[in-house]
């Protein structure tokens, strides 16, 4: 092969309407912001390519809509998923009690092989909001609910400044990748005549 | 961390469903997906923010002619799959549908405006002229203008000619060139993973891949199944098979039952690599990443595809023989079943992607397109073929797993493959993965007998001489003349002479239902250029549709004349015969020629098929 494996991540962003995960997304990938909101119909797609301890992989980012119309679309959306990102607004008490739900949602709809350890990351976003005195969450609080569900890495973003928010992806690249290396082995069968073999034995050239 | 933004892609503004309505009713269901899919958005690239993309450089010809063929047109190279209507196949998949194509979406205050893209897009919009300029361009561009440009005018040439592997790997979906090709392929995994893409490389394109499986699984949900959106001019195809979504985008005019056919060949041709066992490794794990176990099989993918293009074998799933005089055949055949004997399960003796001949265990069989996929394998793996030792001796034996999926998908095979030259080779199949020893001293015992009957030579003789050739059909000279002398029109006999055979016929396919073979004459002139060949057998490929529409009845013959051809079919319980004349060419005429190929067919078909192959007798 020409090139080394390339892995490829897929991210999915939940979160309550209006919390901020377009924005995130557009920061993180476009590094850009508007402050018009405009609400996501369904799911949207990007991708970025990161390099990480020296090897290339490819996040493909799930935007998801935060409607709760749009909740119907889950399975066939989470499926498969490789970290699951999920967003409040520090902003919006309503937004961070909604946590649970969405993460309770995500597993039950991507059903992964090991839901203890599936990692989820969570951020808190619009920290610059009225230079911070509107915020009604605070960051032990937030702290406090990642390490009930098992130490979920915690970040306070501003998408509209930048802030924190390569940072963030960083570790949601991180920990997609470790989720993904424990790979179920590719057995093939070999068609079977008497004895039972269960190998892909590599060309043989001699 | 970050080292570059790879896309934002019609992604960026993304598919958008919206789901307002989610009742279960299977009366409305129709309905609802309709509406659905009315909102399903898929806009505009006009978001993408980095010019290297988008910007549209003239200085590749081929891709020039692609964007003026094209540049009007809805679909794909519109910004996204943008449907006008949806053609379902049987009642219960019927869904009518109707995508607005909408400009961007969520195009945000103080953004770009009208990108590169969109601009450039109009401007082809205005380049396009009319309607009969569009389509005349569209015609001469193919979706393999580059092939049609470097490739000879003969057969052998073109696919000779063709250069292997993938192509285009810079461009992905923001790229204006990758818009314009005329035929994608897909793969992707059920939880939105690319596994190949014909152009582009596949992670640039993950974000297009996700649009797909949310459009596929989204129907899905719905209990129904998407199997074609028509776009315009465009046609985008999918085909579920377990964990395995393949979709093709296509404007190449082809029947959506080739399509979907080609599909199945190119989900065949993955079983083939990999076994189905795949599936098992999605069941325990959705987030399972296949592309890792595809690697370095670029060009298998990309060679099958465009065998799509030449190889009558991908639409008739019939098998092909090289003419060779009966005694030689049997010969080779009887060694071939020997060694069967001796506990190999198929041994097949083959040249490029024709059969010399064949054997099979007892009971076993080969269906053809086993054969087309595993003789594509083999002829496009460079790994197999030419391997020099110090002293430059051909020593190319190979041996690795393969499955056939038509005769068990479940699990591998393992193929002995040897090159005799750069044209003929051995596969040998077994089941044991220690047999290697043995496959060689069959393969030595096979190479003895070709040696002692110099059939190597005589099959070399065969691809120069080719095959039949309507020129040379035996029908006698003043038949001819006196068509001209009843002659309509007197540019019928001038037409027909030097241009083609008796008659003004072009070309014909004669497929043996029985042995699950066909033949086809060489191209002749007029019929020269790649693209001729390729619209001819287009051409075909609706023929042979049409005459194989389940639930219309036996049809028998078909007479069918446009500017292009006269084309006659004729379906019987034995054969069935493709024939294309000059469009001017008479009916009757026409027919009683078509008499004489048969009759010409069935005089040398101990020389054009394998008679008497047990494993096909099924």
């Amino acid at each position: 092969m020409p090139s080394r494996r390339r892995t490829l991540l897929k991210v999915i962003i939940l979160g309550d309407s209006g919390v901020g995960k377009t924005s995130l997304m557009n920061q993180y990938v476009n590094k850009k912001f508007s402050n018009q909101y405009k609400a996501t119909i369904g799911a949207d797609f990007l991708t970025k390519e990161v390099q990480f301890e020296d090897r290339l992989f490819t996040l493909q980012i799930w935007d998801t809509a935060g409607q709760e119309r749009f909740q119907s679309l889950g399975v066939a959306f989470y499926r498969g998923a490789d970290c699951c990102v999920l967003v409040y607004d520090v902003n919006s008490m309503k937004s961070f009690e909604n946590l649970n739900n969405w993460r309770e949602e995500f597993l039950i709809q991507a059903s992964p092989s090991d839901p203890e350890n599936f990692p989820f990351v969570l951020i808190g976003n619009k920290v610059d909001v009225d230079g911070g005195n509107s915020r009604v969450v605070s960051e032990k609080k937030a702290k406090a609910w990642c390490a009930s569900k098992g130490n979920i890495p915690y970040f306070e973003t501003s998408a509209k400044e930048g802030t924190n928010v390569e940072e963030a992806f960083q570790c949601i690249a991180k920990n997609a990748l470790k989720s993904g290396e424990e790979e179920e082995l590719y057995l093939p069968d070999t068609i079977d005549v008497g004895t039972s073999n269960q190998q892909r034995s590599t060309g043989c050239e001699c | 961390m970050a080292t570059s933004d790879s896309s934002s892609s019609p992604s960026s503004s993304g598919t958008e469903f919206a789901d307002p309505n989610p009742s279960t009713d299977p009366e409305t269901n129709s309905e609802r997906v309709q509406s659905q899919l009315e909102s399903m958005n898929l806009s505009q690239p006009s978001e993408v923010s980095d010019g290297s993309h988008t910007e549209f450089s003239g200085g590749d010809d081929d891709d020039n002619d692609v964007a003026s063929a094209n540049g009007n047109e809805g679909g794909v190279s519109n910004g996204g799959l943008v449907s006008e209507g949806v053609a379902g196949i049987s009642g219960e998949e019927e869904i009518e549908v109707s995508l607005r194509a909408e400009n961007p979406v969520e195009m945000e205050a103080g953004e770009e405006p009208p990108s590169p893209t969109s601009s450039g897009y109009d401007g082809e919009r205005g380049s396009s002229g009319g309607a009969t300029s569009t389509y005349k361009a569209d015609d001469v561009s193919e979706d393999e203008i580059r092939e049609a440009n470097v490739d000879g005018d003969t057969a052998s040439q073109h696919e000779a000619a063709w250069l292997p592997g993938k192509r285009h790997v810079d461009e992905d979906d923001a790229s204006m060139s990758w818009r314009k090709r005329k035929k994608h392929f897909f793969i992707l995994s059920n939880s939105g993973k690319p596994i190949y893409s014909r152009y582009g490389d596949e992670h640039k394109l993950a974000g297009f891949s996700a649009t797909l499986q949310a459009i596929i699984s989204f129907v899905e949900n719905g209990g129904d199944r998407v199997n074609l959106i028509k776009a315009g001019k465009h046609q985008v195809v999918f085909l579920v098979k377990g964990p395995i979504y393949l979709v093709c985008i296509s404007c190449t005019d082809e029947t959506y039952e080739y399509l979907r056919g080609q599909l199945d060949l190119l989900y065949g041709q993955m079983i083939l690599i990999l076994t189905k066992s795949i599936d098992r490794c999605f069941e325990k794990n959705a987030k399972f990443d296949m592309t890792p176990l595809l690697g370095g099989t670029d060009a298998v993918f990309s060679s099958l595809v465009h065998s799509f293009s030449w190889n009558p074998a991908t639409f008739l799933h019939a098998y092909t023989c090289l003419p060779l005089p009966y005694a030689l055949r049997q010969a080779t055949g009887t060694i071939l079943q020997d060694v069967c004997a001796s506990g190999v399960l198929f041994s097949l003796l083959m040249c490029r992607h024709k059969v010399v001949s064949l054997a099979g265990a007892q009971k076993a069989s080969l269906h053809p397109d086993d054969l087309l996929l595993l003789s594509n394998f083999v002829m496009s793996s460079e790994s197999f073929r030419q391997v020099l030792n110090i002293l430059s001796i051909r020593t190319s034996e190979s041996f690795s797993p393969i499955c056939l999926p038509r005769y068990n998908a479940q699990a591998f095979l393992h193929a002995y493959v040897h090159f005799f030259d750069d044209d003929t080779y051995v596969i040998l199949l077994t089941t044991r993965s220690d047999a290697f020893h043995h496959l060689k001293d069959c393969r030595v015992r096979i190479e003895t007998v070709l040696l002692k009957s110099n059939i190597l030579s005589v099959v070399q003789r065969s691809i120069a001489e080719g095959g039949m050739r309507v020129e040379d059909l035996p029908i006698d000279r003043r038949r001819r003349s006196s068509t001209a002398n009843q002659g309509q029109d007197t540019a019928v006999p001038e037409v027909s002479v030097g241009t083609g055979g008796p008659c003004g016929l072009w070309h014909f396919m004669y497929r043996s239902i029985y042995l699950d073979q066909y033949i086809n004459s060489e191209f002749s002139p007029p019929v020269t250029s790649h693209r001729q060949q390729k619209s001819l057998y287009r051409a075909y490929q609706k023929l042979y549709a049409s005459m194989h529409v389940k639930g219309l009845g036996p049809h028998k013959t078909q007479y069918r004349r446009d500017e292009n051809y006269t084309l006659l079919c004729w379906v019987t319980p034995d054969f069935e015969l493709y024939a294309a004349f000059d469009p001017l060419a008479d009916k009757a005429m026409a027919i009683k020629i078509c008499n004489q190929v048969c009759q010409r067919v069935k005089d040398v078909e101990n020389e054009v098929f394998l008679q008497g192959a047990s494993p096909f007798s099924w």
